[in-house]
């Protein structure tokens, strides 16, 4: 893909990419001549094939890790799938904390969803959260943004045991 | 105004430049791997993972170094047919070490990575809604990178078990233009003759040297009186359905069945059984189909 500045005949640059809001992601374009902007947005299928590729936006002068896009990618890895053998050869803030592995946070960064502001949506009830504590845990994330997405979508203000019900044919999981 | 062709770069992703490094790291790793050979079938349910795990292992008994790939990353079952689901992989800064068979065959598998037994693959994804764009080109990317990033050392054969259809070869082809060649697994059944066919003719227009076709579940030896039956009742041989060398017929034995359920190489518990020589036949043609190379 290439951007060209009408004005000037240029070709322009990329600048800046920000992580995925709702899964699109939006890239900055600059000309260098007349320093004009464009913002390019992906659609969450466009993010999502890319991240099937592991390409990013704007390059990346990281080495690849190992086994980085299914490492980072894959949703229902255990979460020592991989052990770091060299471990005290890395930096420990590296494995510090979150991931699937040391490497994920820092590989998936790029693509990472930015941090949700507080909830707004739906409301839980206590019997659909003791049900939703019944959905296998490694999927359960992917379950309950699911539902809170379907109850949006259909102006439910609160998640019942019903809201679930119709929810159900959004996503594989079953509940 | 210019046109697509005078601009010079893609706006800086190097989008080309990514994709040919992802090709070089698999090319690099393959450097030390004398032969990869794909098992294929366009049909399922043929044994195409247990005459895999068989064949590593016979091949690991001649003396080989072999790895394995499953390359069915949704319905990996090579790690628990070949006794490695425990496994622990271990991650280097070049690679990661796959599970190692108590013979010493090499095996890296999607099952050594999920969560659970139940767990089926998921990829993390803003909303998994029609997921059909993009997830296929996800498991396109876990086999490049398992065949990539695992430290496989110095292999004389790597063998990838495929995934039933027919559409599954040329996806390992865009991966190993120089793959060795394939092995194309049937069994005497009509239904299985008509999909098979079509795998066939994949390899071929592929240009992928077709090593052979494995009939499996050939025949069934009765245990208590040393009977040979049919299991099935094709008509056509392999040899005259293919129009290609048959490397053998794989009798069906109920132990074979149990070795993969226990994890057990079933060619070095049972090496007098008709099946495990039928299987050590099929190795040696294998070894052979590459010495004359």
């Amino acid at each position: 893909m290439k951007f060209l500045c009408r004005d000037c005949d240029t070709a322009m640059k990329f600048k800046d990419v920000t992580r995925p809001e709702q899964g699109s992601v939006t890239a900055v374009f600059e000309c260098p001549d007349c320093f004009t902007e464009i913002a390019m947005f992906l659609n969450p299928w466009e993010t999502q094939m890319l991240k099937s590729l592991d390409l990013q936006l704007g390059g990346t002068n990281e080495a690849a890790q190992p086994m980085q896009m299914v490492r980072s990618q894959l949703e229902t890895a255990k979460s020592d799938s991989v052990s770091n053998v060299a471990a005290s050869e890395t930096d420990a803030s590296e494995t510090a904390e979150g991931g699937k592995c040391p490497f994920t946070s820092v590989i998936s960064e790029a693509f990472e969803e930015k941090p949700e502001p507080e909830p707004t949506g739906p409301v839980w009830t206590a019997a659909a959260l003791e049900r939703l504590e019944r959905i296998p845990s490694f999927v359960r994330p992917m379950a309950k943004m699911g539902i809170e997405s379907f109850a949006k979508e259909n102006g439910h203000p609160e998640i019942t045991g019903e809201v679930m019900d119709a929810a159900r044919g959004n996503f594989p999981a079953q509940f | 105004m210019k046109s697509y062709k005078e601009l010079p770069n893609d706006a800086g992703s190097n989008i080309i430049g990514q994709v040919t490094a992802q090709a070089n790291r698999l090319q690099k790793r393959l450097v030390s791997v004398k032969h990869t050979v794909a098992i294929v079938s366009g049909k399922g349910g043929v044994g195409k993972s247990a005459l895999t795990a068989n064949l590593a292992t016979a091949l690991t008994l001649n003396g080989n170094t072999v790895g394995g790939v499953d390359a069915d990353i949704n319905g990996p079952t090579l790690a628990k047919m070949m006794g490695v689901r425990n496994a622990e992989l271990a991650y280097t800064p070049t690679g990661v070490n796959p599970a190692i068979t108590t013979l010493g065959t090499k095996l890296i598998s999607m099952d050594l990575l999920l969560a659970a037994d139940d767990a089926p693959v998921l990829w993390n994804a803003h909303t998994q809604k029609d997921a059909f764009t993009w997830r296929s080109t996800m498991e396109v990317g876990a086999l490049r990178e398992f065949i990539a990033d695992t430290e496989w050392g110095t292999l004389d054969y790597l063998l990838l078990d495929l995934p039933p259809g027919t559409d599954r070869l040329p996806n390992v082809v865009e991966l190993i233009p120089n793959l060795g060649g394939v092995i194309i697994v049937t069994i005497p059944s009509e239904v299985s003759q008509l999909i098979v066919k079509k795998s066939v003719t994949m390899a071929q227009l592929l240009n992928v040297p077709i090593i052979g076709v494995v009939e499996n579940m050939a025949s069934y030896v009765c245990q208590h009186c040393g009977k040979e039956e049919s299991l099935f009742s094709t008509e056509e041989s392999p040899e005259t359905a293919f129009q290609q060398v048959v490397l053998g017929k794989i009798p069906f034995d109920p132990r074979l069945a149990r070795c993969s359920d226990n994890g057990t190489p079933y060619v070095a518990e049972y090496s007098d059984s008709l099946a495990s020589k039928a299987l050590m036949q099929v190795a040696q043609k294998i070894q052979r189909f590459f010495d004359k190379l």
